[in-house]
């Protein structure tokens, strides 16, 4: 099965994503603000965690779909899977800059600071770099192919920063609390995790949504400019030829 | 109106269902009275009181029991509290404090603790959180159904 195929086949279920990320962020909302219990030490203020931690996990998600789809494109040369990297380091880079505001509104009343330079949150701003320079790279290049070429490359690169930020809590003594769900277990409570699940599945499917509209954007876009260029080409050799 | 309009005034609707459950829910934990409001006024009944556990006055006697100064606007108010064992009853800890005022004795006798619940910071936390990403899929739905009908107004769909 071709990789266009699997693309075509997800594309007919986008709004099968849309309804479940409603869903469940109306699910996860209302069990994270209403339903849920208060933290006993941090109290009301633990229900910016449903926010804030499914926006850091989507955002790493995605940034594994851009590498993943960067070998993909550096193998296949397939113009359809760089148009999916080129939407998917877009919504990378905005949900990366949300898990970071929503991070610092959470630092301030936990650790009486917005910002620290700790090693989980300097990592993810390194991320938040790279996808912004990604952007501006693929802006800088005239010619497409070289672009994508470019950009995949950079992205593969960057990959390097996913474990740094997944290992950084472990491996630096952090102000970050560490992962509390790992492969050595669940170490919160399921009044707490419930809300935190729904959320996390209603963000990804909400990202799988995004992707997919601004994927089918950046291809009519570009088929639009195309397709005006070849008119207009046309128009241009029938004059010359008469 | 179009399949775009429809789709987002649902989600609109929602939204705002969602924003008044959740002012239902915590409307009687955002009032709260100071010190100095509790003495004047005296209310009777039960009573939120904010304020911070004065340095130097925490006494403990035995678990779930405790006396101690609340201070708050240039008031203090004397408290005396049996309840559940508190995890965050600590000197110059700012609180909240539910119970009620004795007026005979002039002591407010607290029978449950809490730590300020910060709603401001959570309500940022999810308007910056959701409102850029809604703003930001309704902008691309929309440039979508513009590109769909530039294409076909200038019927470049069609094979050339």
């Amino acid at each position: 099965m071709t990789i266009h195929r699997v693309i075509r086949k997800v594309q007919r279920f986008e709004g099968w994503f849309g309804g479940g990320a409603v869903l469940c962020l109306i699910a996860g909302l209302y069990l994270g603000l209403i339903g849920s219990p208060p933290d006993y030490y941090q109290g009301e203020v633990v229900r910016i965690m449903y926010i804030h931690v499914p926006l850091a996990h989507t955002s790493l998600l995605g940034y594994t779909v851009l590498a993943v789809g960067s070998l993909w494109y550096l193998w296949k040369r397939d113009p359809i899977v760089d148009n999916m990297c080129q939407a998917v380091a877009a919504l990378s880079a905005v949900f990366t800059a949300l898990a970071l505001g929503t991070g610092m509104i959470w630092g301030k009343p936990t650790w009486d600071t917005w910002w620290t330079w700790d090693a989980r949150l300097t990592s993810f701003t390194v991320l938040l770099l790279i996808l912004i320079g990604y952007l501006m790279l693929r802006t800088f290049v005239d010619d497409p192919e070289k672009e994508a070429r470019y950009g995949a490359i950079l992205a593969i690169v960057g990959f390097v920063d996913l474990p740094i930020i997944h290992f950084s809590v472990e491996w630096w003594r952090t102000l970050h609390q560490p992962q509390s769900i790992s492969m050595r277990g669940v170490s919160i409570s399921s009044g707490l995790l419930v809300p935190l699940l729904f959320m996390s599945v209603g963000m990804s499917l909400l990202f799988s949504y995004m992707l997919m509209v601004r994927t089918q954007l950046l291809y009519l876009d570009r088929l639009l400019h195309a397709k005006k260029g070849r008119l207009l080409s046309q128009f241009h050799l029938s004059k010359s030829d008469s | 109106m179009t399949n775009l309009h429809i789709r987002w005034g649902g989600v609109c609707i929602v939204a705002t269902v969602l924003i008044v459950l959740t002012y239902h829910h915590y409307r009687d934990n955002l009032a709260s009275l100071a010190p100095r409001q509790v003495k004047q006024e005296a209310p009777a009944g039960d009573i939120r009181v904010l304020g911070m556990v004065q340095g130097g006055t925490l006494e403990t006697h035995g678990v779930g029991k405790a006396a101690f100064t609340l201070l708050g606007e240039s008031a203090s108010l004397p408290v005396q509290y049996e309840g559940p064992p508190p995890d965050n009853l600590r000197e110059l800890k700012v609180l909240i404090l539910i119970g009620r005022w004795n007026a005979a004795t002039q002591i407010f006798e607290a029978r449950d603790i809490g730590i300020v619940p910060n709603y401001g910071f959570i309500a940022g936390a999810y308007l910056l959180g959701l409102l850029p990403l809604a703003l930001l899929l309704f902008a691309m739905n929309r440039r979508v159904h513009c590109l769909y009908e530039e294409i076909k107004a200038s019927k470049l769909y069609e094979e050339e």
